[in-house]
Formats: C-alpha cells, structure tokens, sequence
C-alpha cells in the first residue's frame, strides 16, 4: 500500500471533519514515533491527477491542522510505502524534531518585489566590439556583474527588511532572480502567529517608503519554505 | 480565499490568480521532501516543469497587473 503524505506534525489528535484529501481521498492521521504523526490517504495511482484541484487539496489539509500545531508541510506530489515513511521519520527523528520546535508557533510570510532595472551599468557595453571571442567575454563579464549585483542587492535588501521588520524575524530566506528589465525578488519569513498583524503592519509602512518597488506580501502560511532538511536529504541521497 | 492565501499590500495585488498562483508555489515548490517514489513525477508528468510554468505564469500575471495599473495612472 502506498500513501499520499501531506505533512508531518506534532500533537494532533483529531481531524477536521470536512477536510478531504487529494483525489477527494480520505485523510488519515499515521503515528509514527513519541507524539510525531503523519497526515496521509491511501495513494490510487489510477484516481490520482497532477491538477490545480489536488495541489489546492494538498493544501487544505496541511491548513486544517494549523489550529493544534505547526505542521512541517511535505512537497505536493509525495507518494512512499509506510516502510519508507516509518525509515525516513526514524533516520531523521532527531531532525524532524528540531525542526519542528523551530517552527513551532511560527507561521511563514512572504514578500515580493519587482524592481525595474534602469539602464543599468550591467548592460551598457558596446555591442559590436570585436569578434565572437569580444563578444564572448562580453557577456561572461556580464553574467559575472549580474551575478554580484545580484549578491550585493540580496545583503541590501536583507538588510533593510531587518531594519523595517526587526526582531519580528526568526528566520529568512531571500532570492534573487535579476533578468535584463526588472529584478524579482523573494523573500521568506518565519515569525511567530502572534506577531502576524504587527509584521503586516510594518510592512505597509515600508512599503511606502519604496514607491519605486512594487511589492507584494502573502500570508499567513504553513510554512513550506522553511520545512525541509536539506542537510539530511543532500548527506543521505547525495544530492543538493 | 483561506486565511492563508492572503495578498495583504496593495489592492492592484488582490487578485484571485494571484492568490492561487502563491497557494500552488508553496504546495509545489517548498515543503519537505521525502524519498518517495513520485516526489518528482506524477503521473508522467514532471512536477519541476508544472511548478516553472507556475512560476512563469506567476510573472506574467504580475507584469499584467502593473502594466494595467501604469495605464491608468
């Protein structure tokens, strides 16, 4: 038998009774060791279909326990043997266990922003300089100045939301993807539930501060970025 | 939407696709991943290509919205 894994959790006892799963399967609560439980249905291969209606479902179950814990939400898609489910929760217990605890009454929040690249120094080099091998290294030197505007915006731009959103923060991730007109940024939050309206708040003050940049901030979520142990994973199976 | 899908700054942003574009890149793209047999394709189907197309789909919407809302202003 295969299951379909939502998320893992801590303390969660019982399930909201409306809450149906991907291919309208039922949801089933799985434990595994000490108080540590898996959200899971039983994997049909022959019902089951990559749409928007399941990856919606995905998420409405991982949001249906949000009340009793603080879930560490597996990527949609997830399909293991109980075999494989109990190994991976008992190789990585001590993992999953401190990574729970650090999202523990945590919630994730999450900015964007589009900045229009104004002619920058990037791109003003001469076009037709030379032959291919000018041409070449043209566009070697552009990637590596792209490449360190990228790095330098990512510093400023971390700095400037710990300066706007303080001790708000328990953890960031920030990514940048520069293109030739706008930059797209991406920066994730982990902070507590109770601080929700004080980190939106201050960040509609921010906000104003940078007419020049269009945001855009989602959340509350369960917090997805910040669930996997990409440490573990890349140690085990040798990828990164 | 859910208390999750939320779009909080600037009304030119709430947005129903965007909201569902935020809700399918989490699910998609982040959350914890566990050796499985499909954690990458579903079905034929590869989930990195899905969670690009999102991601593309994600910046086009965006563009659309500002390049309505310069129109206006």
């Amino acid at each position: 038998m295969r299951l379909y894994v939502y998320c893992l959790a801590e303390g969660v006892d019982r399930l909201h009774e409306a809450v149906r799963g991907v291919s309208d399967a039922e949801v089933r609560i799985v434990e595994m060791e000490e108080d540590l439980s898996a959200l899971v249905s039983v994997y049909r291969s022959d019902d089951f279909q990559v749409s928007r209606k399941n990856a919606l479902a995905h998420h409405e179950v991982v949001r249906s326990i949000t009340e009793q814990t603080t879930p560490l939400p597996t990527r949609f898609g997830t399909v293991v043997t109980i075999e494989q489910l109990r190994n991976y929760v008992s190789t990585h217990h001590q993992a999953i266990k401190a990574k729970l605890a650090h999202v523990r009454g945590g919630v994730e929040m999450n900015v964007r922003m589009i900045h229009s690249i104004a002619a920058a120094d990037i791109s003003q080099q001469p076009e037709n300089a030379g032959g291919p091998g000018t041409a070449f290294l043209l566009e070697k030197r552009r990637e590596i100045l792209r490449d360190e505007a990228g790095a330098a915006q990512k510093g400023q731009l971390s700095a400037w939301l710990r300066e706007k959103l303080g001790d708000l923060i328990k953890e960031e991730k920030i990514s940048i993807t520069p293109s030739e007109t706008v930059i797209l940024a991406r920066a994730d939050h982990l902070i507590s539930r109770a601080d929700v309206q004080e980190y939106r708040t201050k960040m509609a003050k921010a906000v104003e501060e940078r007419p020049e940049i269009r945001f855009m901030v989602s959340g509350p979520w369960p917090p997805y970025s910040f669930a996997n142990i990409e440490l573990e994973f890349s140690s085990q199976f040798g990828v990164s | 939407m859910s208390d999750f899908d939320q779009i909080i700054v600037g009304e030119e942003w709430e947005n129903t696709d965007l909201s569902l574009l935020e809700t399918l890149d989490h699910v998609l793209n982040r959350g914890l991943v566990i050796a499985g047999e499909i954690t990458i394709a579903v079905a034929d189907i590869d989930l990195i290509f899905v969670g690009l197309n999102v991601m593309v789909s994600s910046v086009e919407t965006a563009n659309e919205v500002l390049r309505r809302r310069q129109a206006t202003e």
